[in-house]
């Protein structure tokens, strides 16, 4: 027995290290340094180590104008592109559900955005939605759909006109918020359909013997069957949503509305050069990204 | 090939006891068999014996040597799995190779060895091919096979016919017996079917919650069993098994059961006015007039069984099971007499026999 | 006509609309990034609604542009050399490490079990910025091998959980069998769980790929000098320089993205076949 531990820790030690160094060690440090007055120039220095502790971090987080509507723009940004990704994968999976020729092509296709590349897929769709050499803009005006191009990614409200009631959309949010739609979709097609696929063909046989049509089969099989599924879906997307950088970054830089606090995190170390203020901001982040991961375990817990 | 001791043996997990104070000793060459029920801990202790669970307190000894700190691989045992556990990526005759070249032995002393326990097992035209394409049967050989090749102290069964449909079970527990005559290797066999370790083994080990209840040779098992456990997990159908009291009337000894009486004349036990359980296999109770005991019982069920039958009826307010002659015709309903010698009865007292 | 024919007939004509929308908006993007990396600057400036390609006007030059003037060459090997690495280390330490989880008891085993799952769930946005300050004080940041390294933090965890799932579905008698058989816990590893586990270390080496392969956060903080950089930094510092030139910018992004899509193709079919099936009860 004793043996055995003493293998698992050598096996373990490794992983163990590398995950010191890599993701405990990061999140303290970066408590210590929200805590400091720091800037990208300290670097060299050896202020880095003094304990000249301070809150003026946070409290010039907190005083930020900034900051609140950039939360409430993250959480937008973060329940309509976790919701949008699983509506399109649950469409997506009922679509490819089911024994047809050339079902494993149409799988391949649809997890395709999810594997590509970030950088290649925002460059690619940011060229198609230009409003100078974008394909969509031009072919909209040539079939006179439109009057003149829409800058889809750099303008933060676009005023539509729906039966003489104005309407103010922000253009910019909206289309960051499709494009989380767009690639993270194969994320919950992938789930989705392997839950489909594990439903039992008795069910729907018991049902249509009971007379229920295929709506009502939909309605009263699938969808509870699918609901575990679709809710550990949410919170997984909402935690990595809430997470995430690089799309919006790619896309949009944060310019135009679409500020979230990830974003944030970036604009003050580089674009302010406040590493503290920075740290603070994560520190933010992390703190309310705890709580979803409560909820997450508790939830695990109780599946176990 | 070795003789095998254990001593004292407890295991716990977490709470649960699953072996407590096990002592047992395996003559070399002869063939054991952990009899019990599910969950009683006989693979437990096989796992024991094998060295890939260790015990909490107790002692293995092999040849009367512990091997306590022994990992498996140096205890030179053999084990065939309920499972068989074949390595699904090798080819049969790997399989059979796999603890050889694991042990350094040189490759054509390996291919003699796997040829010639192929041939021992009528599988040598199987060698070329990997698990996943045998049958249920051919799988089966070839875990006996891989334990053989490694001709090692002991072998180590734990349930390895239980896969394999009834039809092919008994042929191959015919093989198993001869297989075992001609190596004369010492075997612990694990199983909950009791045809098997009445067939098998030389030596029965009869086992619940832990604990051994009865050591012996089957007919003993069989025909003494230690305490009511035992009568009644051996033997189908099942003993009848009544509790009452032992009286003496007029000199003579009598059991008093729920609703009858049963005449005991003849038998010596000092335990009057004791409760008592008493209990008579279907087999030893005779239909009709003549014996020594007669009992009135009202038929209710009979089934046949093709051989013979088996008939179920009411003796006062308990049930009992009476073997019949496949000649036998009674309906249910019918008073029949029904006569026991009190010699083939069996009385137990607080569980244990007496 | 029946309820059950009418909707069945419905959901037919759902069908046909929904994979025509998904097969457009999917491969639409892929399609357009090719097409505009064979044009030519004039023809993305002159005519940027047309959406065929003329088959005698393919233009190679964007390609020969990227590989040859933009440093893509170095670009991929260095994708390649990080991609690989981060495979071989975080495959290695995570079936080690999972089958301890797994099959090994010791204490503390099962919080072991579920702070795997919780650092997977940290963002890479906190960590970015402790570990920018940490490796720019120490000197180390621009370098490709600590590069690596974090790529191994990133996906050990996920790849970790995912072979110790897969290794509490295989029997636990085949180790027996191992060990009995003379192997020692390692060498039930090498031969008998590896071997096993062929389609779950398949999975979780690609899946890794992925995601060294993809990587952009960190590549982007991380590394300064150009002959460093994998290609998912290189395409940013590319798009960054040339701001009319979309044919580069698409034909550097063909480069990254094809060899991922090809790998996952070819491998998808070969990952479902379970090693496990037949060779246990009958």
């Amino acid at each position: 027995m004793d043996q055995e531990a003493r293998l698992a820790f050598w096996l373990l030690f490794p992983t163990f290290i590398v995950v010191l160094v890599f993701v405990i060690f990061p999140v303290i440090w970066n408590l210590w340094l929200s805590l400091k007055p720091v800037s990208l120039g300290d670097l060299r220095g050896i202020s880095l180590f003094k304990f000249n502790l301070t809150l003026e971090n946070f409290r010039k987080v907190f005083g930020d104008q900034h900051l609140g509507p950039g939360l409430l723009t993250t959480l937008i940004y973060t329940i309509g592109g976790s919701a949008l990704s699983i509506l399109l994968g649950l469409m997506a999976a009922l679509l490819v559900h089911g024994e047809f020729p050339g079902r494993g092509l149409l799988r391949g296709l649809f997890i395709s955005p999810y594997i590509a590349p970030v950088v290649a897929v925002t460059f690619t769709w940011s060229f198609i939605v230009d409003p100078q050499l974008g394909v969509l803009n031009w072919l909209a005006v040539d079939k006179g759909l439109l009057a003149q191009p829409i800058p889809f990614l750099s303008q933060r409200w676009w005023d539509l006109d729906l039966l003489g009631v104005r309407v103010r959309m922000p253009l910019a949010l909206i289309s960051v918020i499709l494009f989380e739609g767009w690639r993270y979709f194969p994320f919950a097609f992938l789930f989705i359909l392997a839950r489909l696929q594990a439903i039992p063909d008795e069910l729907y046989q018991a049902a249509s013997v009971d007379g229920a049509s295929p709506f009502r089969r939909f309605y009263h099989i699938t969808l509870p069957q699918l609901s575990t599924v679709l809710s550990t879906l949410f919170l997984f997307r909402f935690i990595w949503t809430f997470n995430k950088f690089d799309d919006i970054f790619l896309l949009s830089r944060g310019q135009a509305g679409t500020k979230v606090l990830t974003i944030k995190v970036y604009d003050y170390a580089f674009g302010e050069f406040d590493i503290g203020a920075s740290s603070a901001v994560a520190m933010v982040l992390f703190g309310v990204l705890s709580i979803f991961l409560i909820i997450y375990f508790r939830w695990i817990l109780k599946e176990d | 090939m070795a003789s095998l001791t254990l001593k004292g043996i407890t295991k716990r997990f977490g709470k649960i006891v699953a072996l407590s104070g096990v002592d047992l000793h395996v003559e070399d060459g002869q063939f054991c068999v952990l009899l019990g029920p599910s969950g009683c801990g006989k693979s437990t202790l096989l796992n024991i014996i094998a060295g890939l669970i260790l015990q909490d307190e107790g002692s293995v000894l092999l040849d009367g040597q512990s091997v306590d700190r022994l990992a498996p691989r140096d205890r030179d045992v053999a084990m065939v799995f309920q499972s068989y556990a074949l390595y699904p990526h090798m080819k049969v005759a790997q399989n059979l190779g796999f603890g050889l070249r694991m042990r350094g032995v040189p490759k054509q002393s390996i291919r003699e060895r796997v040829l010639e326990a192929a041939r021992l097992l009528g599988i040598e035209d199987l060698l070329d091919r990997k698990p996943g394409d045998l049958s249920g049967g051919q799988r089966q050989r070839v875990a006996m096979g891989r334990a053989m090749v490694r001709r090692p102290r002991v072998f180590l069964l734990d349930e390895p016919l239980s896969n394999l449909d009834a039809r092919l079970r008994a042929g191959v527990r015919l093989e198993l017996k001869q297989l075992h005559r001609q190596i004369k290797s010492t075997i612990i066999y694990v199983t909950h079917d009791q045809v098997e370790a009445m067939t098998l083994g030389d030596q029965v080990v009869v086992m619940r919650h832990g604990k051994i209840h009865q050591i012996g040779r089957p007919e003993t098992i069989y025909e003494r069993p230690a305490d009511t456990f035992v009568a009644t997990f051996i033997g189908s159908p099942e003993m009848n098994l009544y509790r009452g009291r032992l009286l003496r009337k007029d000199d003579r000894l009598h059991f008093q059961g729920p609703g009858f009486s049963l005449d005991l004349r003849g038998l010596q036990i000092n335990l009057e006015e004791s409760e008592v359980e008493v209990g008579i296999r279907p087999e030893d109770i005779g239909i009709g007039q003549g014996g020594t005991t007669i009992l009135q019982a009202k038929v209710e069920m009979i089934s046949n069984v093709g051989s013979e039958k088996y008939i179920h009826a009411h003796l006062g307010q308990g049930t009992l099971t009476v073997r019949a002659p496949k000649e036998a015709a009674f309906q249910p309903g019918q008073i029949i007499p029904l006569t026991i010698d009190p010699h083939r009865v069996h009385i137990f007292h607080e569980g244990r026999r007496i | 006509m029946s309820r059950e024919y009418f909707e069945q007939t419905i959901i037919r004509i759902l069908r046909v609309v929904g994979l025509i929308f998904f097969i457009i908006i999917v491969a639409f993007p892929f399609y357009w990034m090719i097409v505009s990396s064979f044009k030519s600057l004039g023809e993305i400036l002159l005519r940027p609604a047309n959406l065929g390609l003329d088959i005698r006007k393919i233009d190679f030059h964007a390609y020969y542009a990227v590989l040859f003037e933009h440093g893509f060459l170095q670009y991929i090997s260095n994708s390649v050399y990080v991609s690989i690495l981060t495979v071989v280390l975080s495959v290695t330490l995570a079936t080690v490490g999972g089958y301890a989880v797994t099959r090994l008891r010791f204490r503390g085993r099962k919080i072991m079990s579920y702070s795997i799952l919780l650092i997977y769930m940290f963002p890479a946005i906190v960590l970015v910025i402790p570990l920018y300050v940490m490796f720019s004080r120490m000197g180390l940041r621009d370098s490709i091998n600590l590069l690596i390294l974090v790529y191994l933090a990133q996906t050990l965890p996920v790849a970790l959980y995912m072979l110790k799932s897969y290794f509490q579905t295989l029997p636990p008698e085949m180790e027996h069998a191992g060990l009995i058989d003379g192997c020692s816990r390692l060498g039930v590893i090498w031969r008998i769980v590896i071997p096993l586990s062929a389609p779950a270390l398949a999975s979780v080496a690609l899946y890794t790929f992925m995601i060294a392969w993809n990587e952009f956060l960190f590549a982007f903080m991380f590394l300064d000098t150009p002959e460093k950089f994998t290609l998912s930094r290189g395409v940013v510092q590319l798009a960054q320089s040339v701001h009319l030139s979309k044919q580069l910018v698409m034909a550097a992004s063909v480069t990254v993205t094809i060899p991922i899509l090809v790998l996952f193709l070819f491998f998808e079919r070969c990952l479902v076949r379970g090693l496990t099936a037949g060779a246990m009860k009958g």
